[in-house]
């Protein structure tokens, strides 16, 4: 579904991203690890383009997304993200923030996108709080509302930037559960996290990345029992 | 001469109609740039259209006369009635002239210093003015014969024995910019020099009401004026007094643009009127009346507080009209400053720099007195006030703009792009709602700067509130009291104007 090729990204002299080629399939839910400052945030970002690449091609199903020619808006629309700080819109109510991308860039019309919004609620457990303001909302609230954001884009993937990073500890298991419901449903996920026992359980694969190079590419069986790199072996010491 | 048509060269409403792309901009800030600023344009252009067929249509003959109604008894504003009327002596023989000719008439009141550019930029048609035909203005403009003989006298306080000219050499002698008087106190000079005395020191004033008040507070010693507005000031204020003095030029006449080929039909009904006493039944009309004050200070403008403050309506028109305009030029200049193209930011910049840089009087009297020498088009003040204003106040907007949309958590702008919305939308539903609500209290303050300035428009003869105030001083030869009320009046629009943006502020803080 996506392939990435020989993907280099540079802010400045300094290199974050060094050479990296791998491929996600579709329904496949993919961890990405590393040490801080090993690129994982970039390396996500460059999928949807939040970052532009210095250089290397991705393809999203077989359309070079960073051609220039490409509608990345377009794109965006079926590689959605959430972010680590949530970024909820403050002057709309949750069932704004959910809808407003469903009507105003798929144009659905109204009604259709807040039974949609309306139904996302139900699943991440927050319908009654459709009418309330952001503000009114705790962590782990506001996180599940921005999945049920990026989902009501009805998109082909989710990727998540350290979705649990900014939380409170006991907020951090029903962002988890909205995920791993939606990993059970099928949904292709990349996840940058620091959530071992989560990546673990929930992930078929993991990437780990270590100064801008993907160190390991292998599943969470081998690379929980068996890491191949030393740096992926310290990091796990350090985790675990 | 020019007959009225409702229709202007380079803004014919024609041109600018078919516009199919407006709702579909696109997602270049450049795009929105160039529609706003013909929305702009369209907008200033349809008022501009109405105001003028209303008048024009109906009778195709309209012959402009310009003046500066602050000379009583030649011309100046009747506010008793609570409307405003342009009266005097002069006015009622330009009405027999252009009754006689078979036009209607127009009146347009300006600043005295701005008749003759008028005239030069065609802007009127003719000007009365209580104007004498010296040579130097002879160079510019025609004139027809004199219609009355005026005297100039100096006017003083009392006892301080002012009364000859050759009492004024080495004093401070105050006279209306532009004015004959201006002149006669400098050929005055070239006499003292002759005579080996010392110059008089002149100082001039945009307003004879003004002279009279530097002559009160004892900054210039004497004040030459024309004698029958000496009479009226002499009347109100007794500690003045008033003496003739020899004037070998004097006389009034009715100025034309060079070339007019109004001058000879109207020295025509002019030497009529001369043969059958009319002229001599309206000097009756206006100058025996003169020097009567119906009470003290206040009492004597309350008949004309009602127009004073039918300004309001003006001001606030005015002010909330630029305020518009100018915040969403504003939005396309912030839009331009943080786009990536770096020639749309050195542009804004430029724009802003400029605009920030050089006094708004200054552009106000720009647009207003350049725009129909340039383009052809007669911009009324009203509009010049607002493009001016707008342009303005847009240049310091945008940078209260800029600073609030960068100050908005970039986290919301990739939010928004994560979610494949287009930048005009992120802009417009997303960003700027909340760099608004971070920047209201500078906004308005802003706009109760607008609110103030916007009395620099009286500059150009627009009725607003100051103007008025201004406009019933020289009528009742009294300067403080209406000042008085257009200050009390402006004091208390902007104390609505906090009380109103504090209460929005509460609201708006509630809500999220």
């Amino acid at each position: 579904m996506l392939k990435v090729n020989n993907l280099y990204k540079s802010f400045g002299v300094l290199q974050v991203l060094d050479g990296i080629t791998t491929q996600l399939q579709q329904g496949e839910v993919v961890a990405v690890l590393g040490p801080s400052g090993s690129g994982k945030s970039t390396f996500l970002r460059c999928l949807n383009l939040l970052e532009q690449p210095t250089s290397g091609q991705i393809y999203f199903k077989d359309v070079e997304i960073t051609a220039p020619k490409c509608d990345i808006l377009k794109i965006r629309e079926n590689i959605v993200m959430v972010f680590q700080h949530f970024n909820l819109f403050p002057h709309m109510t949750v069932l704004q923030n959910v809808t407003y991308a469903p009507i105003k860039v798929k144009r659905l019309s109204k009604d259709h996108a807040e039974a949609i919004g309306m139904d996302l609620l139900r699943k991440v457990g927050l319908v009654e709080k459709a009418d309330v303001y952001p503000s009114r909302l705790s962590g782990g609230q506001k996180q599940r509302v921005a999945i049920a954001r990026a989902l009501a884009m009805q998109p082909e993937m989710v990727l998540f930037d350290e979705p649990t990073s900014a939380l409170d500890p006991e907020m951090v298991k029903e962002v988890l559960e909205v995920m791993r419901d939606l990993a059970n449903s099928g949904m292709t996920m990349a996840i940058v996290t620091h959530e071992m026992g989560f990546a673990r359980e929930v992930a078929n694969r993991i990437l780990f990345l270590n100064e801008g190079k993907l160190a390991e590419d292998t599943t969470p069986q081998q690379f929980f029992t068996n890491p191949q790199c030393d740096r992926a072996k310290q990091f796990l010491d350090k985790m675990l | 001469m020019r007959f009225r048509s409702g229709q202007f060269g380079l803004f014919s409403v024609k041109r600018f109609v078919p516009l199919p792309r407006f709702a579909r901009l696109g997602r270049s800030p450049w795009k929105l740039a160039i529609s706003t600023f013909l929305l702009i344009i369209m907008t200033v252009n349809l008022i501009a259209q109405f105001s003028v067929s209303s008048v024009a249509q109906d009778i195709p003959k309209v012959l402009q006369m310009g003046t500066s109604a602050d000379y009583k008894p030649f011309e100046f504003h009747d506010t008793s009635g609570g409307e405003d009327k342009i009266v005097g002596f002069d006015v009622d023989i330009a009405r027999r002239l252009s009754e006689d000719l078979g036009f209607k008439l127009e009146i347009v009141d300006m600043d005295f210093n701005g008749l003759i550019p008028a005239l030069q930029s065609q802007r009127v048609d003719f000007v009365m003015a209580g104007m004498t035909p010296t040579p130097e203005r002879k160079r510019n403009i025609d004139f027809s014969q004199i219609y009355y003989e005026a005297k100039n006298t100096i006017i003083a306080k009392q006892n301080n024995s002012l009364t000859t000219i050759a009492s004024l050499y080495g004093k401070t002698v105050g006279a209306q910019l532009g004015s004959t008087q201006e002149e006669a106190v400098k050929t005055m000079n070239q006499e003292a020099a002759k005579q080996k005395k010392p110059a008089i020191n002149l100082v001039t004033r945009n307003r004879v009401s003004e002279l009279i008040q530097e002559i009160k507070a004892n900054r210039i010693d004497a004040a030459i004026v024309e004698d029958t507005v000496a009479q009226g000031y002499t009347g109100v204020y007794p500690d003045l007094q008033f003496s003739v003095i020899e004037n070998n030029e004097g006389g009034y006449a009715i100025a034309f643009p060079k070339g007019s080929t109004l001058v000879a039909p109207f020295n025509k009904v002019l030497a009529t009127m001369k043969k059958d006493g009319t002229l001599e039944r309206f000097a009756k009309k206006w100058f025996e009346d003169q020097g009567k004050p119906a009470g003290i200070g206040f009492q004597q403008i309350i008949p004309s507080i009602p127009y004073i403050l039918g300004g309001i309506g003006v001001t606030l028109a005015f002010t909330l009209v630029s305020a518009i305009l100018g915040f969403i030029w504003a939005v396309v200049l912030a839009l331009m400053k943080i786009a990536e193209f770096k020639p749309f930011r050195w542009l804004a910049n430029a724009y802003t720099s400029v605009f920030r840089g050089t006094p708004l009087i200054l552009q106000i009297a720009l647009v207003y007195f350049a725009t129909p020498q340039l383009v052809g088009y007669d911009i009324p003040a009203f509009q010049a006030g607002v493009i001016a204003f707008a342009l303005n106040s847009g240049a310091y907007v945008s940078e209260t703009l800029r600073a609030g949309i960068l100050a908005v958590d970039k986290g919301q702008r990739e939010a928004a792009l994560s979610l494949g919305v287009p930048y005009r939308l992120m802009m417009t539903d997303i960003i700027l709602p909340q760099a608004l609500k971070n920047i209201l209290p500078a906004l308005a303050n802003e706009g109760i700067n607008l609110l103030k300035d916007s009395a620099l428009v009286s500059t150009i003869g627009a009725a607003d509130l100051l103007r008025r105030a201004t406009v019933v001083g020289a009528e009742k030869y009294l300067y403080f009291e209406p000042l008085i009320i257009a200050a009390i009046v402006y004091y208390v629009m902007v104390m609505l104007l906090t009380m109103g943006t504090s209460v929005l502020e509460k609201r708006l803080q509630r809500s999220a």
